[in-house]
């Protein structure tokens, strides 16, 4: 590989990052635009759904890292111990590689026999990068590096802020759907017996809100595809800049290769952090599978294209040497 | 009229950029200058932990005295070395030499088993990749600054504030170049 190949790599990522967040936007500004422009509200719904939203935006921020790591019964590591002493000297060394300060703090997740890893938190002050006891034990200094590299890259490209953003402007089109489909059943439930012309107001305003939730209803679920799409890009993009960190990208490679090999899911790992990690802890089968639907579906690309990437060969060898 | 606007807006935006680009260069000379002492930080601490290591491997190792006194001879002389060119080749043998060391390591198996050798060969270890990555980190700064100041427009504001390119840390000794990798990741 050489010295440019993975700067363009890099490039490239984060073109089509942009790109796939501004059509994430464009397709939230014409969700609310459709809907004033249909039934001429005016700036209301836009004003609502953006109120809704930054309540969303908030919540993200706000709940932060420690939930995540509570959820996986993550615990800090203890540097009297030799294999803690490593991992923090080799987070150290990926500090100084990549200029990021303040470095995270280290977690790993006690009696977890997966190999797996993930980084959170949306500013580097209040970052962390979480391990399992399986990686500490399977990998060697050199996979170990990789890893933590591409975890480091992911906050040194603020990957958690674009996610955490895009899941609560998602988690706002949900609840907008929710509204809509539980306020279409309230009136069609309390608007009988009234007067014939109340009624038809009533049928004005159930077919008004079913037409929103089903308009949400599509929007969420196009805009989990982009979210998908730009999880996907992310975890390229982290393979990147940690073979640029640590000029070595068979470290991260042959890392990869060991968590392909290896069967087991992360045990407290769930959909909802599961784009956190260095490779799907839930191990569903869309994640490594090709078409169309996998294509859509999947939070990380199939491992062995990742690990062909970062060896320079091509995907069906990698596949073909996985498979032996 | 709408001419003078013109030309006025036109001097403001270049101004503007001029501003920028200025500040681009000071921003990267003092990351290059942070970046130096950072490498500066690590040798000073591989200069520390040298003896320590020497003195816990002694013992176990009476016929490798000559690697020993390598390591002990290679980090006198850095320690001492004066001007940059210098210190940069002290700091290459004194690297070769430390390599040694830990591949001659390898083959002593009760050496390997001793918890205090393989938390000092730990630090070793991490000493080394720290200078090394400082060292890519003070390089790859040079290179976007160097690049930035040769190219048009930038280099018209660069020469204009006597911005001087920076020097690279080139890795002195041929063999350190080519360095075995293995005798680094292995243990």
């Amino acid at each position: 590989m050489s010295v440019f190949s993975f700067w363009e790599e890099q490039r490239k990522n984060i073109t089509r990052s942009y790109l796939l967040i501004f059509f994430f936007v464009i397709l939230m500004g014409g969700f609310g635009f459709l809907i004033d422009y249909f039934f001429e509200t005016g700036p209301w719904f836009t004003v609502v759904f953006l109120g809704v939203a930054l309540i969303q935006v908030l919540v993200g921020v706000l709940s932060g890292p420690s939930l995540v790591l509570s959820s996986v019964g993550a615990r800090p590591i203890n540097p009297l111990n030799p294999e803690h002493k490593q991992l923090e000297n080799i987070i150290n060394e990926m500090g100084i590689a990549s200029g990021l300060k303040p470095l995270p703090k280290i977690y790993y997740i006690p009696g977890e026999k997966s190999i797996n890893a993930f980084a959170t938190g949306l500013k580097s002050e209040n970052a962390y990068i979480c391990v399992t006891e399986g990686l500490l034990e399977a990998l060697n200094r050199e996979e170990t590096q990789g890893v933590i590299a591409h975890e480091l890259s992911h906050i040194y490209n603020k990957d958690m802020l674009y996610m955490t953003l895009l899941s609560a402007i998602l988690g706002a089109v949900v609840i907008i759907q929710v509204m809509a489909f539980r306020g279409a059943w309230l009136v069609a439930r309390t608007g009988g017996g009234r007067s014939r012309r109340d009624s038809s107001g009533c049928a004005y305003a159930i077919v008004f809100l079913i037409v929103v939730g089903l308009l949400a209803t599509i929007f969420a679920f196009l805009g989990r595809i982009l979210l998908f799409a730009v999880s996907r890009q992310r975890e390229y993009l982290a393979d990147a800049k940690a073979a640029e960190f640590t000029r070595n990208p068979q470290g991260l490679a042959s890392a990869l290769r060991k968590i392909a090999l290896t069967a087991g899911k992360v045990q407290n790992a769930s959909i909802a952090t599961a784009h956190l990690f260095i490779s799907d802890p839930l191990k569903r089968k869309v994640n490594e599978k090709e078409g169309f639907f996998a294509n859509l579906f999947s939070t990380h690309p199939p491992i062995y294209k990742r690990i062909a990437r970062l060896e320079g060969k091509s995907p069906e060898q990698v596949l073909m040497e996985l498979e032996q | 009229m709408i001419a003078l606007w013109i030309v006025l807006g036109l001097i403001a935006l270049i101004l503007i950029w001029g501003i920028a680009t200025y500040n681009g260069f000071m921003v990267l000379k003092r990351r290059i200058e942070n970046a130096w002492a950072q490498i500066d930080v690590q040798l000073k601490r591989r200069y520390d932990l040298i003896p320590n290591l020497v003195n816990s491997v002694k013992g176990y190792m009476k016929y490798e005295q000559e690697t020993l006194n390598k390591v002990v001879d290679a980090r006198a002389k850095a320690v001492s070395a004066q001007t940059i060119p210098d210190k940069i080749q002290a700091e290459g043998a004194l690297t070769q030499a430390l390599r040694g060391l830990l591949a001659v390591v390898e083959n002593y198996p009760d050496l390997k088993a001793s918890e205090e050798v393989s938390t000092l060969m730990e630090e070793l270890r991490n000493t080394e990749n720290l200078i090394s990555f400082a060292r890519q980190f003070y390089n790859d700064n040079v290179m976007t600054y160097n690049t930035k100041l040769s190219i048009f427009p930038a280099n018209v504001v660069g020469n204009m504030f006597a911005f001087k390119p920076a020097t690279f840390w080139e890795i002195a000794a041929a063999e350190e170049r080519e360095a075995p990798k293995v005798d680094l990741t292995k243990l």
